[in-house]
Formats: C-alpha cells, structure tokens, sequence
C-alpha cells in the first residue's frame, strides 16, 4: 500500500480483480504521455503513472480507479516524491473528508 | 488530450473576450442553424443583467407592464430609464440596450438540435460503451466541475432578483434555460470537438459567457471577471466573492458552500467565542476553517484523544451539535524550507483512534490501512 498526498495506491491480488476490468476501455494519457490518477484543478498539479501500464475507471469520475503496471511503474507528483510501484494490479483511492450530511474529497 | 487541457481553459476563463470574434461566432451559429442572423447582438454584463434585460422584453411582450421583475418597476423602456431601483442593477452603462420584440427563443435550433445531432452521429460510430469511454476521456471530469457552477449561477441569479412570487420565480427559471452556456459548455465541445456544424458555438464559448439567441436579437452576458475556485474545482474564497462580474453580480463560497458576502467580512475577527456561538452548522464549519483547526484547537484548550504513529485524533465538543473529530496528519514530503506541512482533515464522530480516522479518509478499516511508503 501507497500513498502520495491526498491519494492511496492499494495493492489488488488478480483473483480480486473485477471481471470486467480487463476488458473495460484504459483511460486515456495526458499530453505528456502519463496515466493522471488525480489532477488538481487550479493548479494542474497531477498525481500521474510513469510507464506502461492501463488505469481503469470504476463508478464515480473521483474513483476509486484500477491500475495495472504490468512492468512496475512510477508515481510522479510536482509536489510530493515519487514511489515506485512493483508490477501488479491496484486500487486508487482519492482521499475523502468527513462533513455533516455528507462526504467530499480532499484538494491538496 | 492537449485539446481537453485548452477546453479546461475555456470553461474557467475570466475576462472580457473578444467582442468581434464572438459576435461573428454568434452569427455563423445561427446560419449553421439555418436561421437568419439576429438584427442585434446585445452585450449584458453578467447573465443577471441579461435575465434582467430579457424579463424586461418579456414584459413588454406580454403587455404587463404592471408586473416587473423589479417589484414596483414597469422597467417598460427597459433598463435604461433607471428603474425604481435606482441602486444595484439601475446602471447598465454601455451595456444592455432596451429590448423589445426579440421573438420566440432559438435556442433549439441554435445549440440542442446540432449538439444532439453531433452526439447521435458520434454514439452511433462507437456505439454505447465506445461513447461513455469518449466522454469519460473528454468531458466528463470538466463537466463534474462546471455543473455545480452553472447551478449556482441560476440560483445566485434568481436570488438577486428576489422573485415576488412562485410564478415569476418560475419566468426566471424559464429564462434562464434558454440561455446558451458559452464557456460552460467547454465539457461538451470537449466531447464532440471535432463535429461540423458546432464550430460557431465553439467560437462563442471560447469568448464570452452565457447567451441568449432568440429570432431578432441575441443576449451575450460578459465571462466573470473574477473566478476563485479550489484545487477539487469549487468555487472558494474567504476575502471577496469567488465569482463576480462587472455589475456587481456576485457569489460567494467557501470550498463550495455558499455563504453570504457580509459573513465573509465577519472572518477576519473571529473567536473561539464567536464561533462556538454560530448557530448554523454549516457557517460554524466555514468559520472553523477559516480560522485554522489547529488554532481553535489550541485556544480553546482542546485535548488530543489518541496518538498513534498515522496521526493525532482530537475532538471538539460543540454545544448542541455533533463533536467535530479530527486527524491530524503530517505530510510526509518536507517543504521546501524542510519543514513538514500539518494538516487536519475531519472524521466521523464515532473514530476513536488515529489510525482508524486516517483510514476512514481512504475509505477503509484500521486494520486494512498499512502504506508502506508516504510521500
């Protein structure tokens, strides 16, 4: 399990893995080529996948994700150090905060 | 993608846009349309003088000169004899020419038909699932951001001009679904970028703020000239309104949450005193916020309930409300200057350690939450 600011990268055994994940469409690269887990809206700044690798949107467009980095991969963040990643399949979580009534997600 | 990244762009410009290029892309959207083009092109600034404009044609349509939008106000010559009003709205300067005769709505025809058109022709080439991949690749995160905006703006316009009864609350609603979003429709030019027949609309969005095409004359409202908005997209801002146009059409917000412009001014003097006596939820929380968890905590004496190696659990009791329950957390990348950035993010009343609140945050148990490595 990792985490990079306000986002959480859990590791998933393949038997976990949904069915329709591998055949569900990859979300697409940003212009540089990365797989964005979380963009900051003002700032742009984004926690992105460097390499190989298919992320997948589950329900909500805030997540949680699958990723899968068949070779291991690097987190990249323009605030935060980098992780790397083993070859495997995750789930990315976008951290949330409490409100009365409510839930919303975090903006770090 | 680079596309998405300028349409991003569009849809949180401020500004005034180029008038000419607008006001040609008004007009090449109605010859796409297979109208002809409006007689006049009238510039409002903000979509609350435009509705105020409009409602003024309304009445001069209807004949119900006795009836305004403004209360006691005919605003039969329209908005530029003044008004009763005489204050807020009663200036439109260059702005907002009298309107009258403007015909029946073309909105339609101007923007649904060839938006929907354009849809249907690209579903049908990639089929159900090939379209929501589409517009999860293109639209779909700008539209998440751009929707509540647009909902405020349609209430923050009908609020300003504090209807006098259900059924002309009702008008105003009315008028403000003909509107064209402009910029805010970035998400779905996004989506259908490459379509023939939307390059006028596209045009206008990349420009202006919200029109009103009607068959002789089309409304364009100004792009806000102030937008605040935080790093999940809301509007947000604690010293002024987070959105504001020329006329004086404001809202304000903080992370979101609509708050009065007059609560705003009351932070800068806050006290634990001031804020344990708020008596509306929502505003304590805003308060809280904006004071700083971590100075509350301290000045009101608060106790850290739990320590454990993710964090630190506080929690404040409030008077006739749910305990506010915190985790403090430390950033695990060091600032520039080496420090370590604290933050405190809120968790439900029933964490009783720090682990389980960090946790919680990630949507998980305390016993599932281990990251190996943090940055």
């Amino acid at each position: 399990m990792y985490r990079q600011g306000d986002v959480l990268i859990a590791p998933l055994a393949e038997s976990a893995v949904p069915g329709g994940a591998l055949d569900a469409a990859s979300e697409p690269r940003d212009g540089r080529g990365r797989l964005v887990l979380a963009l900051g809206e003002v700032t742009g700044h984004a926690h992105a996948v460097v390499g190989p690798g298919r992320l997948i949107r589950e329900a909500s467009v805030f997540g949680p994700m699958l990723l899968h980095v068949p070779e291991g991969a690097r987190v990249v963040h323009e605030e935060h150090a980098a992780i790397s990643l083993p070859k495997g399949w995750y789930r990315v979580i976008r951290q949330r905060e409490y409100v009365p009534g409510s839930v919303r997600i975090v903006a770090d | 993608m680079q596309e998405q990244a300028s349409w991003r762009t569009v849809a949180a410009a401020t500004g005034p846009g180029d008038r000419a290029r607008t006001e040609a892309g008004v007009r090449l959207a109605y010859r796409r349309a297979g109208l002809r083009e409006p007689e006049r092109i009238v510039w409002a600034r903000s979509p609350l003088e435009a509705v105020r404009l409009l409602s003024g044609a309304a009445v001069n349509r209807d004949g119900a000169a006795d009836s305004g939008p403004d209360g006691g106000g005919p605003d039969g010559g329209g908005p530029d004899d003044g008004g009763p009003d005489g204050g807020r709205w009663a200036d439109p300067g260059a702005y907002g020419e009298a309107l009258s005769a403007t015909g029946a709505s073309v909105r339609d025809a101007v923007r649904n038909r060839p938006v929907a058109a354009a849809r249907a022709a690209l579903h049908t080439r990639l089929g159900p699932t090939g379209w929501g991949d589409h517009w999860r690749a293109t639209g779909a995160d700008l539209w998440e951001t751009t929707r509540p905006l647009i909902d405020r703006v349609r209430t923050g316009v009908v609020e300003a001009l504090a209807p006098a009864d259900r059924k002309e609350e009702t008008g105003l609603r009315l008028l403000l679904l003909d509107a064209v979003l402009g910029q805010h429709d970035a998400a779905w030019l996004a989506a259908l970028d490459a379509a023939p027949g939307l390059d006028g609309l596209a045009e206008v969005a990349r420009t202006a703020g919200w029109w009103w095409p009607y068959e002789n004359v089309a409304v364009v409202a100004e792009r806000p000239v102030e937008l605040h908005r935080d790093e999940a997209g809301r509007l947000d801002r604690g010293d002024g309104p987070a959105l504001a146009h020329t006329d004086g059409f404001a809202l304000h917000a903080w992370r979101g949450l609509p708050v009065p412009g007059e609560f705003l001014d009351r932070l800068g003097t806050l006290t634990p005193e001031l804020i344990r006596a708020e008596e509306n939820a929502e505003l304590r929380r805003v308060m809280l916020e904006f004071y700083g968890y971590d100075r509350y905590l301290e000045e009101s004496g608060a106790q850290p309930v739990h320590r454990d190696e993710t964090g630190v659990l506080w929690r404040i009791a409030l008077p006739g409300d749910e305990d506010v329950v915190m985790v403090e957390v430390v950033n695990s990348t060091p600032e520039p200057d080496g420090t370590s950035r604290t933050y405190w993010l809120r968790v439900p009343p029933t964490t009783t350690t720090a682990r389980q609140g960090v946790a919680w945050t990630f949507g998980l148990g305390a016993e599932a939450y281990e990251p190996l490595r943090q940055t």
